[in-house]
């Protein structure tokens, strides 16, 4: 077995290697409890994660999922005293359609994907700090409990939230490995050109990743705003950071093409390891954003196809 | 000044100037009391940071590359700057003057290593930046544990209080730094191969032009000039704080493409930027002036900079973006 058929198999053996590293430093790391715990506290991260993977795969980058969940914190506590449990799906079609816009905005003007999706962030942006007043909301609990009290608590000790990322993981796996959107998103990361040729609607396609992408972070916005019983612009801020670095440290490159979900359910519990371990060693909160900085820009060189980028710019 | 006029004539190369002057007319048609010399120093003063923040990631789109890293490299170089500017007696009268120069090349030290990072590991530069940029904010946290560092030397504030011709002082130093960011990209080799790798990086690489240096270079220079946009901003609120440099990212890349400057490389340049810097500053001035709230401005600038990108774009001669 050689250097590159191992690669694929670096992050869990990274993840192993770093669990076992903590449990060493604090054996309590390693009980059951606490693993659930911790597996509990990423979950938001990681919906937002699974959804940045599919852009991430085929090549592109979403820099908006931050800004959407943002708005959605904002959004969801707004619709609930409105519309109650049907915010939920609101939510994520309003998700899917700024994911959507960045997509079009991509293909069809051919943007650079990080300068529209950052553009379409900034807008989200915009649209949160406008429906919230600028100021932080927070749910009517009667009204919370009724349309999501299903989100939060714990089944057969497990919490829910963990349980709806599962289930999330699990359809995204299905999209990813099942379906014909699947296949056409990774022809269009493992190489565009001829995924073009071959006569597949590249565009439209992209457009769908784009669009799944602002769902999943949408979810992740609602989960969190549920969780934390309000919403406000700046609620999400500081997951855009070990989102990516998530899929990126799961081993989906920034050329896309391999990897995909399932690497990316390694790469969050990478993070959510590190995240514990720092906490561990003493480290302030602040340096874990330094910290995660360098890791990005490890993975990023370490998993790269440099065939696919001639020059880099 | 280098033009765009081999694809779409003068029309569009003047283009960003003229829109500055619609948006002019039709807020001083709008609201009378935009057109006067006070507010028209006010909308100087906060365009001030922004443009050496915008001239600096000029040079680098000019290069193709992209800067995303301003926002930790102001935050550090304001944080680093005021913190030794205290310690030294905390007035330009003393010692104080020299975390001047130390701002400076704290500046330029982020850039080296952010086009380090890029070039030497060999991974996008989008990437690599906004990678440094958040150990930049970090850094910036765990120097200032999250307070504020207030300078309030009347002679360092000065760049804010003292007027001449109707101008704070710092609109007139800005427009000198702004004179030097011109001069090194037209009268210096460094300028041109800039435009070079810009244009074409394997032709560059092909006349023997070491595209690594002037790609590390470019960064570096950049960075210098994020600190004199530290610095301006430090003066306007009398603050350095790891916000000092929050927003600065999307308003500097927006102004830049704004202006003309697109975003392949190889064209426009830092008069461009001044025009696209001004645009997005009537329009956010304007804004105020009409009443609408502040928090439109987003939205708005995420509008612009994709009708820019649009607009600068030949796209005939894209095969594909990602």
């Amino acid at each position: 077995m050689n250097l590159h058929n191992l690669k694929k198999h670096f992050p869990w053996m990274t993840l192993v290697l770093l669990a076992l590293f903590v449990g060493i430093l604090d054996p309590n790391f390693l009980r059951l409890e606490n693993l659930i715990d911790l597996a509990g506290d990423i979950s938001t991260l990681f919906i937002m994660a699974l959804g940045i993977t599919f852009v991430i795969y085929i090549g592109s980058i979403d820099l908006s999922a931050q800004s959407v969940a943002n708005m959605i914190t904002v959004l969801a506590t707004l619709l609930l005293v409105h519309i109650g449990a049907f915010a939920a799906p609101v939510c994520i079609a309003i998700g899917a359609l700024f994911g959507f816009v960045s997509g079009l905005v991509s293909t069809r003007f051919k943007v650079p994907s990080f300068i529209a999706t950052l553009a379409v962030g900034g807008i989200a942006l915009s649209v949160g700090q406008y429906a919230s007043g600028q100021k932080a909301l927070y749910m009517d609990a009667t009204l919370r409990e009724q349309a999501f009290g299903w989100m939060i608590g714990t089944t057969a000790g497990l919490p829910r939230e963990m349980i709806i990322a599962l289930v999330l993981l699990v359809v995204a796996l299905v999209i990813e490995r099942r379906t014909v959107l699947g296949r056409a998103l990774k022809a269009i990361g493992a190489g565009e050109p001829a995924a073009v040729a071959s006569g597949l609607q590249v565009n439209r396609y992209k457009m769908i990743a784009f669009a799944i992408s602002g769902a999943f972070a949408a979810m992740a916005g609602l989960l969190f705003s549920v969780k934390l019983s309000g919403g406000s612009p700046v609620m999400a801020n500081g997951f855009l950071l070990p989102a990516i670095v998530a899929v990126l440290v799961g081993g989906t490159p920034l050329t896309g093409g391999v990897g995909g979900v399932l690497n990316t359910f390694i790469g969050a519990l990478i993070v959510a390891v590190i995240r514990t371990s720092m906490l561990y060693l003493n480290v302030p909160a602040t340096a874990q954003q330094i910290f995660f900085g360098l890791v990005l820009v490890g993975a990023i060189a370490i998993t790269i196809d440099r065939t696919k980028v001639r020059t880099v710019k | 000044m280098p033009n765009l006029s081999f694809r779409g004539g003068d029309l569009q190369r003047w283009a960003p100037l003229l829109v500055l002057v619609a948006l002019v007319v039709f807020f001083s048609m709008v609201n009378p009391n935009f057109f006067s010399l006070k507010n028209f120093a006010r909308i100087g003063i906060s365009a001030t940071p922004p443009l050496m923040i915008a001239v600096g990631a000029t040079f680098i789109i000019i290069m193709g590359s992209i800067d995303l890293s301003m926002e930790g490299a102001v935050a550090v170089c304001a944080v680093v700057f005021a913190s030794i500017f205290m310690a030294l007696g905390g007035t330009l009268g003393g010692w104080g003057w020299l975390a001047l120069p130390a701002c400076l090349l704290v500046g330029a030290a982020c850039g080296l290593v952010t086009g380090a990072v890029h070039v030497g590991l060999r991974i996008p530069s989008f990437m690599a930046s906004l990678s440094m940029g958040f150990v930049g904010i970090g850094l910036s946290l765990m120097m200032t544990g999250g307070d504020r560092i207030r300078v309030e030397d009347p002679l360092f504030r000065s760049l804010l209080t003292q007027r001449f011709l109707g101008f704070p002082l710092m609109v007139h130093v800005a427009f000198v730094v702004l004179l030097f960011a011109w001069f090194i990209q037209s009268k210096t080799t460094l300028g041109r191969n800039f435009y070079a790798v810009g244009g074409g990086e394997d032709l560059a690489h092909a006349s023997g032009l070491n595209v690594r240096r002037v790609r590390i270079a470019g960064f570096a220079l950049a960075g210098v000039f994020y600190a004199f946009g530290a610095l301006f901003a430090v003066a306007q609120l009398g603050i350095a704080e790891t916000a000092t440099g929050y927003n600065f990212m999307f308003v500097s890349i927006t102004s830049i493409v704004v202006g003309g400057t697109a975003l392949w490389g190889g064209s426009g340049g830092v008069w461009n930027t001044l025009v696209g810097v001004l645009i997005v500053n009537v329009i956010n001035n304007g804004m105020i002036v009409m009443g609408l709230p502040r928090y439109v401005q987003d939205g708005v600038l995420g509008l612009l900079v994709i009708i820019a990108v649009v607009l600068s774009t030949d796209r005939k001669s894209l095969a594909f973006v990602k």
